[in-house]
């Protein structure tokens, strides 16, 4: 077990110094020059400008640059960003920002997606079924872009149910539509998934002997139908949750949430590459930290893939 | 042919139908038949003549709806299991009968290990604590002769070969003593030497307990190596139920006639197989009269008109074919 896990973080390295390297080559084609865009229109110093182009190493050639920012990452030294933030102080803040943002989304999407999932599955062609197949067909359609203003305007504007945006409300009030609403747009397809790998367990053979032992339907449910169902669901989960991240840019952003994904839109716009490779480097390590923990769980859940 | 036993299991006229969207479809079509403690009864079809059909309707793990039975009763020592609720069927079902499937590595749990899988009767039925379960499961899977069976037990179905699968299957089946043990092609996946290995253990395992087997096969040889009795279906009816030595030596149907014809032996070595033409009707299209009709050699204009019933020929032979019963009796007389 410990000699798999070390095999799967060593297979990590080489990943992460391509995806850290093509993220900050792509930040550096960006056009524009960083240091003007954050003056905006006023006139900088020249010798001011030359001081901090210095401090950044943005006049050395492009590998230096991602040398010495991977470096900084590496010795914990993250150092400040253009405007002259703490970036240590700003991740300490950020992060417990993105984590409930994502946590509560994914609490909403799993107890819908299960729910509904389960529900239809045993139901099959049921009102819940049909109208599911209907939902999904809508929610895929609807880009997330239009159903965050849509429903900042109608539930935060309009019917004030809840804050518009920031989080001067607090946990969980702030992070409620936000949330919701990307539970929203993800639990449909999670239920369709669900529903098929049940309607696909339940015509198993197994299940078939499990009823001739004499069993009820209540434990056929829970011992056989499942724990076999629930396999196909739990690769998803990981997919999932490290596309959250990722997620997490536009929703920050419209709602106002000062967390990682907010960070990162800024850093974007402002071509600071050091701290879009530190964000970019942070999610794919904990991508591939959950990807871990997926296919342990995995391991224990199903017994053909287990690892020795 | 042991007619001494006990009548365990007393299916008589069952008729099951299947909902499709052109309309029902017959599977299984007035079927009786019977079995007795220590008594090994084959039910002989090829697929889709309803064999398998018949069997998970009465225990009730027939999917319904699409299924339906539509007549019929399954005794179990006089109380009908198809009348009965879902509650009190479970109480024979798993207990009293038990079951075992063609697809070893499909029919067990994937998940499970195969001792809980085992367990898992000792628990339901008997309300055993889990680690005296676990305990019968192994002494189980011991008496199918599983090599190191209490550290086998805690194995997954996948780690074992097809063979020793479907001795864990029997194990399962065979785990609260039951009075009748429903075989549906136990044997059909395996190779022919672990058949016969799991057909002995079978018959041995019988003996020991005076059980009644209901052995489902669409392989003669298996019916002649351990059935007493058989019963043949064709197209959802029975068309010939009689002891196996009787129906090997001097079928009366000519559908087993043609089955036995078909069988490879050293007589025919070097010589074309015979076959019976044609193919089994589809069970939207059945022929009218007698369904085998169209393949048959000896059909004449009236096999067409009805259903041939299911005629006395000797004691405990039956048949159901106009031509054969009509002529043994005139035979007979």
């Amino acid at each position: 077990m410990i000699r798999y896990i070390l095999r799967r973080v060593v297979a990590a390295i080489p990943i992460g110094v391509i995806v850290t390297l093509g993220v900050y080559a792509l930040v550096f084609a960006m056009p524009g020059d960083p240091l003007r865009e954050l003056a905006g229109d006023k006139p900088i110093p020249a010798a001011v400008l030359a001081a901090k182009r210095a401090q950044f190493h943005l006049d050395d050639p492009f590998i230096v640059q991602y040398l010495l920012s991977m470096k900084d990452i590496l010795t914990g030294n993250f150092g400040t960003t253009f405007a002259g933030a703490d970036i240590a102080d700003q991740l300490r803040l950020r992060i417990p920002v993105t984590l409930k943002l994502t946590l509560l989304a994914n609490v909403f999407q799993w107890t819908f997606g299960l729910l509904f999932g389960i529900y239809a599955g045993f139901k099959r062609n049921g009102w819940i079924d049909r109208s599911l197949l209907l939902a999904t067909l809508v929610l895929l359609a609807v880009p997330g872009l239009v159903a965050f203003f849509a429903a900042q305007f109608v539930f935060g504007v309009q019917l004030k149910w809840f804050p518009v945006s920031g989080v001067l409300d607090g946990f969980p009030t702030s992070y409620l539509l936000p949330s919701l609403v990307i539970g929203l747009l993800g639990f449909a397809g999670l239920a369709r998934l669900m529903r098929t790998s049940i309607v696909e367990t339940v015509n198993a053979d197994f299940v078939k002997t499990a009823r001739a032992k004499g069993l009820g339907e209540q434990r056929v449910l829970w011992r056989h139908i499942l724990p076999n169902a629930m396999l196909p669901v739990v690769t998803f989960l990981g997919l999932d949750l490290a596309g959250m991240f990722g997620g997490a840019i536009i929703t920050e952003s419209i709602f106002n949430l000062p967390g990682l994904g907010q960070f990162m839109f800024q850093a974007i716009k402002l071509k600071e590459g050091g701290v879009v490779v530190l964000l970019s480097t942070l999610a794919f390590l904990s991508f591939i930290l959950i990807n871990l923990l997926v296919d342990l769980l995995y391991g224990i859940l199903d017994p053909r893939v287990r690892h020795v | 042919m042991t007619a001494t036993g006990e009548v365990l299991l007393k299916v008589d006229n069952l008729t099951v139908e299947f909902d499709t969207p052109r309309g029902p479809v017959r599977a299984v079509d007035g079927v009786s038949w019977q079995v007795r403690a220590g008594e090994t009864l084959a039910i002989l079809g090829e697929s889709g003549s309803g064999k398998s059909v018949s069997t998970q309707a009465l225990t009730g793990i027939l999917e319904m709806p699409p299924g339906r039975i539509v007549s019929g009763t399954a005794e179990y020592r006089g109380a009908d299991l198809i009348a009965m609720t879902t509650k009190e069927r479970r109480k024979i079902v798993g207990d009293r009968i038990t079951m075992v499937f063609q697809d070893s590595l499909s029919a067990l749990n994937p998940v499970q290990s195969v001792g809980t899988q085992i367990a898992e009767c000792y628990r339901v039925h008997r309300g055993l604590s889990k680690k005296d379960a676990l305990k019968r499961a192994a002494e189980m899977l011991d008496q199918v002769r599983i090599p190191a069976a209490a550290k086998r037990a805690r194995d997954y179905p996948h780690e074992f070969s097809g063979g020793m699968r479907q001795r864990v299957m029997l194990a399962m089946a065979l785990a609260l003593d039951p009075d009748v043990l429903i075989a549906d092609e136990p044997t059909t996946a395996l190779d022919v030497t672990v058949q016969a290995q799991i057909l002995e253990l079978i018959a041995e395992l019988q003996a020991e307990r005076d059980m009644g087997v209901v052995l489902i096969t669409h392989d003669l040889g298996v019916v002649s190596d351990v059935a007493d009795n058989v019963v043949v279906m064709y197209a959802g009816h029975v068309v010939e139920r009689a002891s196996t030595a009787a129906a090997l030596d001097h079928p009366v149907h000519p559908y087993t006639e043609g089955l036995l014809g078909s069988m490879p032996s050293a007589d025919l070595k070097g010589q074309e197989l015979p076959t019976i033409p044609g193919t089994p009707p589809s069970l939207r299209s059945i022929p009218s009269g007698c369904a085998f009709r169209p393949r048959c050699p000896i059909a004449i204009e009236e096999c067409a008109h009805d259903v041939p019933p299911l005629l006395t020929v000797a004691p405990g032979r039956d048949a159901a074919c106009i031509r054969r019963t009509t002529l043994a009796e005139k035979e007979a007389v």
